[in-house]
Formats: structure tokens, C-alpha cells, sequence
């Protein structure tokens, strides 16, 4: 029963801070655009419009009308799936972000799992030789990886591991020479395991590295810092001079009893951790012409197209709120001391 | 209070000196706020006398100036960063971009911590559902990255350096105004802030007095960290077209340029990278070295 409140309180406040974003984000925009022909004005992405078009927009999103019946509108249109139309891909707005970002989870998600590994890793070895060479080292390195800019790690990693070590491909989704399985889920990679088009699913994995662990070095340092200073705290604590007493050998107490209780609160990172990732992908996408949502934005931002990036924020939006639930529930089923609290 | 202040600000430069990381942290940035203190007004008088090149007095090559003989130089004692397609000195037009990163970095932090006091102060001496609703918003400013919600932002209001500059503070005051909230929560329990109740001293003036002075300490190592976090998130935007100062190079925006000429001309966007890498590093080892030291955790 506990759970089921626990769960159902979550998911409230899920909805609500969704909701408040989409307040947010209209309120700027008013700031921004406080008149109905400034906003049709950036609803056509182009600040010299004839004014009967300028007219024709105002009616047909009801720009006219008051602030919260515009906000309750989008929410209405966004429960139905609607985004929008987009000017330039001549489509429906969901269906052509839904194109771009299964390919960035794809990405995003095996990347942050991956970041999540090499931070616990990376921060129990740094927290069991604390103060030794390899601790400074490791600060060291995550010190430098969090102050590297997406694009300076993604250049470097491109330059000596596929220009000048020639392992991996520099840039693309997948061979250009072959052809990309049809469609049966939204994600190429499963529709070419599922169709078992093993050259296809070799071609886009090796291409998924290079941008994977770029996403992972960009933020596994978080989960470094915290993965030591919980373990230093916890390497204090009864139970674990309590494990040391009754015997046990002091690796087993550091990497068995310290770091597996020192992981639980990792858990609640992971939604930030995605976050990161997603936000880097933008670029990093750019950089290896990896064609995700990354891709999409910028090519939004070169357009300067409106409707695109409103879906788009959107759209990560949730897909953040979502893995923060995952996040908070998971954290509540390893932890039940969160749930009663 | 003042006096305890200035204090606690000597005590900490004394003890960032004698820290090899924070010592590091110290010098990076402040060759890099003073060069950008100095470059900047430079520019500006240049700008004010329409003399561009006064501007580059110090740098070592006119940072704009076109010679496609010299395109694509690899680093050399004459050019030691290379020259970019146009035969542009990299390194000079590095020095001549710093400025701009500077400015914004000093202005969103400033206007985030004012913001973000006011309303964090407000919603925490106010408390009920005033409190509650400024922490949903907060939250909800939280759960995006700041990266994409600027980027939403600055596309809509025009993609130019003043408009990226305003949708950096948009949404970096949340975590300083739950800061300040925390802050007055801490307080409002205390039996001196209590005993403001008998004297006339409006405790919605007490707590903006008392707050500002006394937050003075971690403020300031949390920006130092935070300054890095803004250049860091600006450059970003810049390499994807955002926010460009017009007539200028900026770091980002050199390194997006500089992708065309790979792999061969690799310094041409790897230099820029670098430089924000360090000026980056440099404020993270200042933030992180003066937390420890306002922490108390001087020695690990």
C-alpha cells in the first residue's frame, strides 16, 4: 500500500513540474512577444510577413486570446499528440521528432548506463586509496573531463581514434552503402537485430561508440565525486568497522559491503546524469553527424524554427521527468527508508 | 560585519595560496579575468573611436585581418596556434575573444545571485504557499539542462549575444534563490533573529541586511565554480551559432568554424577547446579548493 501511495505521489509531482515548464516557457515567450503579431511573427519563423498572413496565424493558433487559454490549448494539443506542423520537414511536429529521437536514446541511454559503471568504478577505487597516487590522479582526471567542453572532447576523440588510429568510423549513423532495415519499432537498432541484419547492427554500433563514450566522459565525473565522498563517509561508519571486526578481509569491506550501500543514492543521478547527456548530445551529434535529435536542433536553430524547438524542449522535457521517475522509484524499491519518509 | 568579512577573504586567499591546486586555480583566473579586463577595455574605446585597431595593440597579429597566403599555417614560432582557412593568427584572435566570455560570465552570475536572493529570501521568509510555488518553478527550471532551455529561449528571442545573455540568467537564478531560501529557513529558527521580533527591525529588511553580508563567504566559492559553468555552457552555445558577438571571434564559434578543416588542420578548432578547457579548470580548482576551505576541510 505504501508503494502504491509512494508511486501515485510521484507521479503527480511528475506531471506538475511538466505542467509548470510548459507555464515557464509560455511566460517567457510572452515576455519576449508581448503583442499577437510578435508572436505570429515567430510562429512563422521570419520577421517580415505579409500582414494578412500575419492575421491568418493569429487566427489559427489563437494568438489573440488570453495567456492560459493559449497555455491550455498546447497542453490540450500535447495530450492529443499534437506539436504542431512543422515548416520544413512538411509534417506533423511529433512524427518528426519521433524520427530523430529514438536514434538519440539509442545513444544517450547506453551512454549514461555507461558513465553511471565508470563513475562508481573510477570513485571506489579513488575512495579506497584515499590520498595515494591514484586518488589524485582520478580527482585529477574528473576534474578535467567536467571542465572539457562537449565539442573539445568529441573533436579530440574523433581526431586520434578515427582519423589517425583509423578504428572507428569519423562521422555518420551507419554505412551509406547499406540500407537501413524497415521499420517495426522505432529504433533502427533493435528493427536490425529483430530482422537479424547483422552488417547493419555492426555498422551502427561502431559508429555509436565514438559519440557513446564522448557522452559518457562529459559526466561520468558527477557520479565519481559523489561514488568517493560517500564511500569515505560510509568506510567511517559501524557497520562497516563492524564487517572489519567480525573478520572480514578490508577489500571485501570496501568493494562489497561500503560500495554497495555507497551505490544506492548513485541511483537518484542517473536522471540527472541523462540530462547531461542529452544536453551534450546536441553537440556531440553535430560533431559526428550522428543524425538524432542533436542533429534536429541544430538544424532548428540554423532555421530559426520556432515550432521544432517548442517540441523539442518539450519533448526532452518528458523524457527527463520520466527518467527522474524511474530514478525516484527505483531509488524507493532499493532504499525503504525513502518511501516511508 | 564588513570588517569580518574582508576577514574571512584574506583568511582565504592566504589559504589558497598554500594549496598547489588552488594556487593553480588563483593564477588561471586571474590572468584571464585581468587579460580580459584589460582586452575588454580596449575594445571598447575602440569601438567608441572607431579605431578597430586599437583593439589589438597588444596581440601579436591583427585578429580579423584575411591573408589566404598564410591559410592553414600549423603551429609555428610565428604563429604559435596556426592560422585558421582565412590566414587568420588563432592565437590572437583567442586573446582578442576572451573579453566577451569574461563579460557574460561575470553578468549572469551577478544577476543570477541577485535574482535568485531576492525571490530565495522572499519565498523563505514568506513561507506557505508562496514558498511552495516558487520551489515548484524552481524545480521545474531544474529538471531541464540550462542548455536547453537557453538554447529555446535565445532561438526565440533572436539568436544574439545580448539575447543569450539574458536567457543564461533566466535560467541560472533557481539554484541561487533555493540558496537563499535555505539560508532564512537556517535562520528563522535562532534565538537572535528571534529576539529581532522585539525590537522594531522589520525582519524582511533584517534577513536582506543580515543574509547578504554573512552569505558573502560560500557565494563566493559556489560563483567561482559557476563562472566556469556559464563560460562553459556559453562556448557550447556559440559552437552552435548562438549568441556570436557580431565583429568578434568567440572561442566556440572558432572551434564549430575549425570542424571543416579536420582532421588535417586540426589546431584550427582544437586550440579554442583548449583554452576554454583551461580557463574552465581554473575556476573549478578555485571553486572547489575554496569550499573545502569554508568547509573546514582545508586537508583532505
Amino acid at each position: 500500500m505504501d508503494t502504491i501511495i509512494f508511486i501515485i505521489r510521484r507521479l503527480i509531482n511528475a506531471l506538475f513540474t511538466l505542467f509548470l515548464l510548459i507555464v515557464i516557457i509560455f511566460v517567457l515567450i510572452h515576455i519576449i512577444a508581448p503583442t499577437p503579431e510578435a508572436l505570429a511573427r515567430i510562429y512563422a519563423s521570419s520577421p517580415h510577413v505579409p500582414p494578412q498572413a500575419l492575421q491568418a496565424i493569429i487566427q489559427k493558433y489563437g494568438l489573440n486570446k488570453p495567456l492560459y487559454i493559449q497555455i491550455l490549448t498546447y497542453i490540450w494539443n500535447l495530450l492529443h499528440g499534437n506539436l504542431g506542423f512543422d515548416p520544413y520537414y512538411k509534417a506533423p511536429e511529433l512524427s518528426v521528432i519521433m524520427r530523430f529521437l529514438p536514434i538519440t536514446l539509442e545513444l544517450v541511454i547506453p551512454a549514461t548506463i555507461l558513465a553511471v559503471v565508470l563513475g562508481i568504478l573510477t570513485g571506489a577505487i579513488a575512495a579506497a586509496n584515499r590520498n595515494k597516487p591514484i586518488d589524485y590522479i582520478v580527482r585529477g582526471v574528473y576534474l578535467a573531463t567536467w571542465a572539457a567542453p562537449p565539442f573539445f572532447v568529441a573533436i579530440i576523440l574523433q581526431l586520434i581514434i578515427a582519423y589517425y588510429l583509423h578504428l572507428l568510423p569519423p562521422y555518420g549513423l551507419f554505412n551509406p552503402s547499406l540500407t537501413a532495415p524497415k521499420d517495426i519499432t522505432p529504433f533502427p537498432l533493435i528493427n536490425g537485430i529483430i530482422t537479424g541484419d547483422w552488417p547493419f547492427v555492426i555498422s551502427m554500433i561502431r559508429h555509436m561508440v565514438l559519440p557513446m563514450i564522448t557522452l559518457a566522459i562529459i559526466s561520468f565525473g558527477i557520479v565519481t565525486r559523489i561514488t568517493r565522498a560517500t564511500m569515505i563517509d560510509y568506510m567511517e561508519s559501524d557497520f562497516a568497522r563492524l564487517s572489519i571486526m567480525k573478520g572480514l578481509p578490508r577489500r571485501r569491506v570496501v568493494y562489497g559491503v561500503v560500495l554497495r550501500n555507497a551505490s544506492i543514492p548513485i541511483v537518484t543521478l542517473i536522471a540527472l546524469l541523462f540530462g547531461y547527456s542529452v544536453a551534450g548530445a546536441v553537440v556531440v551529434e553535430e560533431i559526428f553527424q550522428y543524425e538524432g535529435m542533436g542533429y534536429f536542433i541544430t538544424q532548428a536553430i540554423f532555421n530559426l524554427d520556432y515550432i521544432a524547438i517548442l517540441g523539442t524542449t518539450i519533448i526532452i522535457g518528458i523524457s527527463i521527468i520520466i527518467a527522474n521517475l524511474v530514478a525516484d522509484l527505483l531509488y524507493g524499491l532499493l532504499d525503504p527508508r525513502v518511501r516511508l519518509s | 560585519m564588513s570588517e569580518v568579512t574582508t576577514g574571512g577573504l584574506k583568511y582565504m586567499l592566504k589559504m589558497l595560496i598554500r594549496d598547489k591546486a588552488g594556487l593553480l586555480g588563483l593564477i588561471i583566473v586571474s590572468l584571464f579575468l585581468g587579460w580580459s579586463f584589460v582586452e575588454g577595455m580596449l575594445e571598447i574605446i575602440a569601438a567608441h573611436l572607431r579605431k578597430p585597431s586599437l583593439g589589438w595593440v597588444l596581440l601579436p597579429y591583427d585578429p580579423l585581418k584575411i591573408n589566404l597566403a598564410l591559410s592553414l599555417k600549423p603551429p609555428s614560432l610565428a604563429h604559435i596556434m596556426g592560422t585558421n582557412l582565412e590566414g587568420q593568427d588563432i592565437f590572437s584572435r583567442i586573446l582578442y575573444a576572451m573579453p566577451w566570455d569574461a563579460f557574460i560570465a561575470v553578468v549572469v552570475v551577478f544577476s543570477a545571485i541577485i535574482i535568485g536572493a531576492l525571490l530565495g529570501i522572499f519565498a523563505g521568509w514568506a513561507g506557505g504557499w508562496v514558498d511552495e510555488l516558487l520551489m515548484r518553478i524552481t524545480d521545474a527550471f531544474l529538471t531541464l539542462p540550462a542548455l536547453i532551455l537557453v538554447i529555446a529561449i535565445s532561438v526565440l528571442l533572436g539568436p544574439t549575444y545580448q539575447n543569450t545573455i539574458f536567457g543564461l540568467i533566466a535560467v541560472w537564478w533557481p539554484t541561487y534563490a533555493r540558496f537563499y531560501r535555505a539560508q532564512v529557513l537556517r535562520l528563522k529558527g535562532m534565538d537572535f533573529v528571534q529576539a529581532t521580533r522585539l525590537s522594531r527591525v522589520s525582519r524582511f529588511k533584517f534577513y536582506y541586511k543580515y543574509l547578504f553580508l554573512n552569505s558573502i563567504d560560500p557565494i563566493i566559492a559556489y560563483a567561482a565554480l559557476d563562472f566556469g559553468n556559464v563560460i562553459l555552457t556559453y562556448a557550447t552555445l556559440a559552437f552552435l551559432g548562438i549568441g556570436k558577438p557580431v565583429g568578434y571571434p568567440e572561442l566556440g564559434a572558432m572551434a564549430s568554424d575549425g570542424l571543416s578543416a579536420l582532421p588535417s588542420g586540426w589546431w584550427w578548432p582544437v586550440f579554442p577547446g583548449l583554452t576554454i578547457l583551461v580557463i574552465v579548470v581554473g575556476f573549478v580548482l578555485l571553486g572547489d579548493r575554496l569550499q573545502d576551505i569554508i568547509a573546514g576541510r582545508v586537508t583532505y
